[in-house]
């Protein structure tokens, strides 16, 4: 009785019954129309009201800066004395710089001769062709094609400072910058505009309704008070085979980004009605690494320049000056600088022995292309810039390759070990050996460059909304 | 009860320390395959096998541990 009451089922029709049910959980799986039901990453779909997207947790927001500035003794700076600019060439003569370039000169055509990997005709190539968009004309005042709200018959764009930023903020990422951040001048940020910029030409607020620019001046009105601070990305996979011409091709790269962001962003803001004032040459305008930290972007670090938690060091950083009121943003705590104090990896690398092997910051400066007012690890930039110039015959970015903040976030792991350097300091000097066991800041071959399969520019574009 | 008729079998409860333990052998697998995996997406061979020893070392010794305490408990 049992038996004939049991339901017996042939193999054929369980593998039916076990496909509808897997193609109805399979369905069922399927993307909604509604975003709000989408499986994505919240950080994928909604920014905040300033269009920010969210940060790692561990990246957290603090009044001050993790660098101590003293503002009383912090004042504007020339940007010609940094070894960037002119500066180099004052410092040690113009003989001695010239005799340099020619030595640099000779180095070039030898490796190109002796096929040296990173140096060959087909990287030097390569690096003269980024020269070009790096190294051409840039605009204080800006293209100045779009049509202004005016011409159109229409009044200026109207809102509030959160909804401008947010605006802002989306259309740079469009237009290709990583981070960006935004910092409101008043009588302390205003010291980290420079007096000049490196042609030479003065730095002035005025109170005037329109920016200008002279023959010796260029004026930035006084209610152009929002400093515009981004990131451009820059490939890990080339500046890792630094120092070459592989290696610096990437930093020409960036800036010409850069300054194909800057552009485009003052084109945006004159065609909702405002003033977008730009670097006019490379470097100019104000101190980047400085902004950038009081922007929020990153923290200063050992090797003197940004480490962002998103990419470390690779980046390139470039500001703005508009008069559309914007939210500023508060500066990062993510145990970056704290980590460089025990870390020193970079230091250690240095070919030219210009980074700092203390311990602890100082308020002394190294020399005349240090601007004194905050506690750091000064550096020695003419050393930094005498190898460059002699010896690598290409920019070096050997520190920025080795740091342990130079990684690309595929490895769950390396998310971790950030967090665990934000909130967990005394692990800092074994994260750092770890870091060294793993092989991280090994230069790699720059031929294989040559064969590997990359993204567009070398830079994974997607990496901050991998990092909540 | 143990006569011709009926075996008795008596299974040993793993303690709780146990079952956490090998949850953190799983945790820890994952954790290094998947570093390891994207170290060789990341083009960083060196940590990709180093990663992937670590993973078979910790493989090794969890199959050894089984198999011991498989007897044990047993």
């Amino acid at each position: 009785m049992v038996e004939k009451d049991r339901k017996l089922i042939t193999r054929r029709e369980f593998i039916r019954i076990a496909g509808l049910t897997a193609t109805s959980v399979a369905a069922g799986s399927l993307p909604s129309d509604n975003p709000a039901k989408a499986a994505a990453p919240a950080s994928q779909q909604q920014l905040s009201a300033t269009g920010k997207a969210p940060r790692p947790w561990w990246v957290k927001s603090v009044e001050k800066p993790t660098i101590e500035i003293d503002w009383d003794q912090l004042q504007r700076f020339d940007s010609r004395k940094t070894m960037r600019s002119t500066g180099f060439a004052a410092l040690i003569g113009k003989d001695e710089y010239e005799h340099l370039l020619r030595v640099a000169e000779e180095n070039e055509k030898q490796r190109i001769l002796d096929h040296m990997p990173g140096y060959t005709l087909k990287d030097q190539a390569l690096n003269a062709a980024q020269s070009t968009g790096a190294r051409g004309a840039r605009s204080f005042l800006g293209p100045q094609n779009a049509q202004i709200p005016q011409e159109r018959g229409v009044p200026p764009w109207s809102g509030s400072p959160e909804e401008a930023s947010r605006l802002l903020r989306v259309a740079m990422r469009h237009f290709g910058a990583a981070t960006i951040g935004f910092v409101e001048l008043n009588e302390q940020t205003r010291k980290l505009i420079y007096t000049h910029d490196p042609d030479g030409k003065e730095l002035v607020f005025q109170d005037v309704d329109q920016a200008t620019e002279t023959a010796t001046q260029r004026i930035i009105p006084q209610k152009a008070k929002w400093v515009i601070v981004y990131t451009v990305q820059m490939s890990i996979e080339t500046v890792k085979r630094a120092p070459t011409a592989i290696a610096e091709q990437t930093t020409l790269l960036s800036y010409s980004r850069g300054r194909d962001i800057q552009e485009k962003t003052q084109e945006f803001l004159r065609g909702l009605g405002y003033q977008c004032l730009g670097e006019a040459t490379n470097n100019a305008l104000a101190i980047a690494p400085a902004l950038a930290v009081m922007a929020g972007l990153g923290e200063l670090s050992r090797l003197n320049r940004m480490i962002t938690p998103e990419f470390g060091p690779m980046v390139r950083v470039f500001k703005m000056i508009t008069d559309l009121p914007l939210v500023s943003d508060q500066p990062i705590d993510a145990g970056i600088f704290e980590f460089c104090k025990s870390c020193k990896k970079c230091a250690e690398a240095c070919p030219s022995s210009a980074l700092s092997l203390s311990d602890e910051p100082s308020w002394e400066t190294e020399g005349p292309w240090s601007n004194p007012g905050h506690k750091a690890f000064f550096e020695n930039s003419e050393s930094c810039r005498t190898y460059m110039t002699e010896k690598a015959g290409t920019n070096c970015s050997i520190c920025f390759a080795v740091c342990p903040f130079s990684k690309k976030n595929k490895v769950w792991l390396h998310s971790w070990v950030k967090a665990g350097v934000a909130k967990l300091p005394f692990l800092d000097g074994f994260l750092r050996s770890m870091d060294d066991a793993f092989s991280y800041g090994a230069q790699k071959d720059p031929e294989q460059w040559w064969w590997q399969n990359l993204p567009e520019y070398g830079i994974d574009t997607e990496q901050t909304l991998r990092e909540d | 009860m143990d006569n011709d008729d009926y075996r008795l079998i008596r299974f040993m409860r793993r303690p709780w320390y146990e079952w956490a333990a090998w949850l953190l052998w799983i945790f820890l697998e994952i954790l290094f395959a998947q570093a390891a995996v994207a170290s060789s997406k990341e083009f960083e061979p060196r940590a990709a096998t180093l990663f992937w020893l670590m993973f078979g070392v910790l493989l090794l010794g969890g199959i050894t541990s089984y198999i011991i305490r498989r007897d044990r408990l047993l």
